[in-house]
């Protein structure tokens, strides 16, 4: 997969992402029941829970926040440093996912679709973006560098 | 070409290959160096991911069930009189609480397994302190309605609505739906049975049991409460709690709150109302 597709595929991952986590906003100022499984019971259990919120911050507000900082560092240009922050954003987001699911299996015994689809999405995220981190820079770009030998040739073409 | 020549391009190929080969090692190494930095940010950003979490599941209450707040039967007499307390004096007729002749109505939908409305009922929500202060001067009347959201079971959500509609014949709607909401289980616990619901109607203050026994059958109920469910679809409200306000005798409009602690926010739309 090319640098572009990759980062092409990441962009549309995260604002589907966006887009989940919109709608989880929204459920949660509007007090509406969300359009789930089930009549919404499990999904409105998980989100009128005592995790819905941390330090008084709906977690849905969290995760729109952090999908939009992903969204923002996928934009930004192909450096090692904005890989880097996108890695670093989709690890810190899939941990999150992760205690999320772990409150929602063990503590309130309730699945709420939306979340677990966003925790799928973060995982997917995490592996593309670390691939797209560990695999480094396109290989264009090193041939752009001047080559040293070239510049000695007429040199040597003059000595000879 | 002469042997000169060919021993000096002999050289020069060497000196090249030589070159090529340093390159290809000084790439390498820089590869692998940029390699093992990458994986030691990572592990750095992995570190503090699994530490902040650790955290968060700390200050979240640890690992395990949810701690249900569930209210004890030590417990009820105290909610009971609270809620006498604050519901005393104020005239009732039906689902309505409030002076019959309030400038101003509003009409309140709810679940009575809703969460969401129990914050609105606790002591700390804003639904007390609208009863103390604007219904219990006159300005404003309160008429709850039902609509289904937080309970799973349309039976189960039409019996437990039937059990408040039935005290309101007594004039005691709103001390059920009170005590409902202030002793509410953990949702989906199924804890909302028959003997929960006669627990609460032993604990309205005069109320004759057997009457509302009898009342809970009344066909009138049904039909009430799907008249409220089509008033909600009609007014797109779809969650709970959610208000119509508005002049009394006049179209109500769906108010949008900014909080259910803050009674301010209602106080205002209250005022707003009444000078139309």
């Amino acid at each position: 997969m090319s640098a572009r597709t990759l980062r092409i595929t990441l962009i549309v991952l995260t604002v589907v992402g966006i887009g989940l986590a919109a709608y989880l906003t929204y459920i949660h100022y509007a007090n509406v029941k969300p359009l789930c499984g089930r009549g919404g019971g499990t999904c409105l259990k998980v989100q009128t829970s005592e995790y819905s919120k941390l330090a008084g911050v709906p977690v849905a507000l969290m995760g729109l926040i952090g999908y939009v900082l992903i969204l923002g560092t996928l934009l930004a240009p192909d450096e090692e440093r904005w890989r880097f922050a996108t890695v670093a954003l989709t690890l810190g987001g899939f941990g999150f996912s992760a205690y999320l699911t772990y409150r929602e299996v063990f503590s309130l015994e309730a699945i709420c679709e939306y979340c677990v689809g966003s925790a799928v999405l973060m995982t997917i995220l995490l592996c593309l973006s670390l691939w797209r981190f560990l695999r480094g820079g396109e290989p264009a770009r090193q041939a752009a560098e001047p080559d040293p030998a070239a510049a000695e040739r007429p040199a040597a073409a003059a000595s000879a | 070409m002469t042997a000169a020549n060919e021993e000096d391009l002999t050289r020069k190929q060497r000196r090249e290959q030589a070159r090529e080969e340093r390159k290809a090692a000084e790439e390498a190494a820089a590869a692998s160096d940029a390699r093992q930095r990458r994986r030691t940010q990572l592990g750095g950003v992995a570190v503090i991911v699994i530490a902040a979490i650790v955290v968060i599941l700390i200050a979240t209450g640890g690992g395990g069930k949810s701690a249900t707040k569930t209210v004890s039967k030590a417990e009820t007499p105290k909610i009971a009189q609270e809620v006498s307390k604050e519901l005393a004096g104020i005239p009732q007729s039906g689902r309505t609480i409030g002076n019959p002749n309030a400038p101003v109505t509003i009409q309140y939908f709810g679940d009575l397994e809703c969460p969401i409305c129990k914050d609105f009922s606790d002591k700390t929500g804003a639904l007390p302190a609208l009863i103390a202060g604007p219904v219990k001067e006159g300005k404003v009347k309160i008429e709850y309605l039902s609509l289904q959201t937080a309970t799973r079971e349309p039976e189960v959500f039409t019996t437990q609505q039937k059990a408040a509609y039935a005290a309101g014949l007594q004039k005691k709607a709103w001390e059920y739906i009170e005590l409902f909401y202030n002793e509410q289980g953990a949702e989906d616990s199924g804890y909302v049975t028959e003997g929960y619901l006669q627990g609460l109607a032993q604990q309205v203050p005069g109320l004759n049991l057997a009457k509302w026994q009898a009342d809970r059958n009344n066909p009138k109920f049904e039909a009430e409460i799907a008249a409220d469910q089509q008033s909600a679809n009609n007014n797109g409200l779809s969650g709970t709690p959610s208000f119509l306000i508005g002049k009394t005798g006049g179209a109500l409009k769906k108010y949008e709150y900014s909080s259910l602690t803050d009674p301010k926010n209602f106080e205002e739309a209250i005022e707003a109302a009444a000078k139309g």
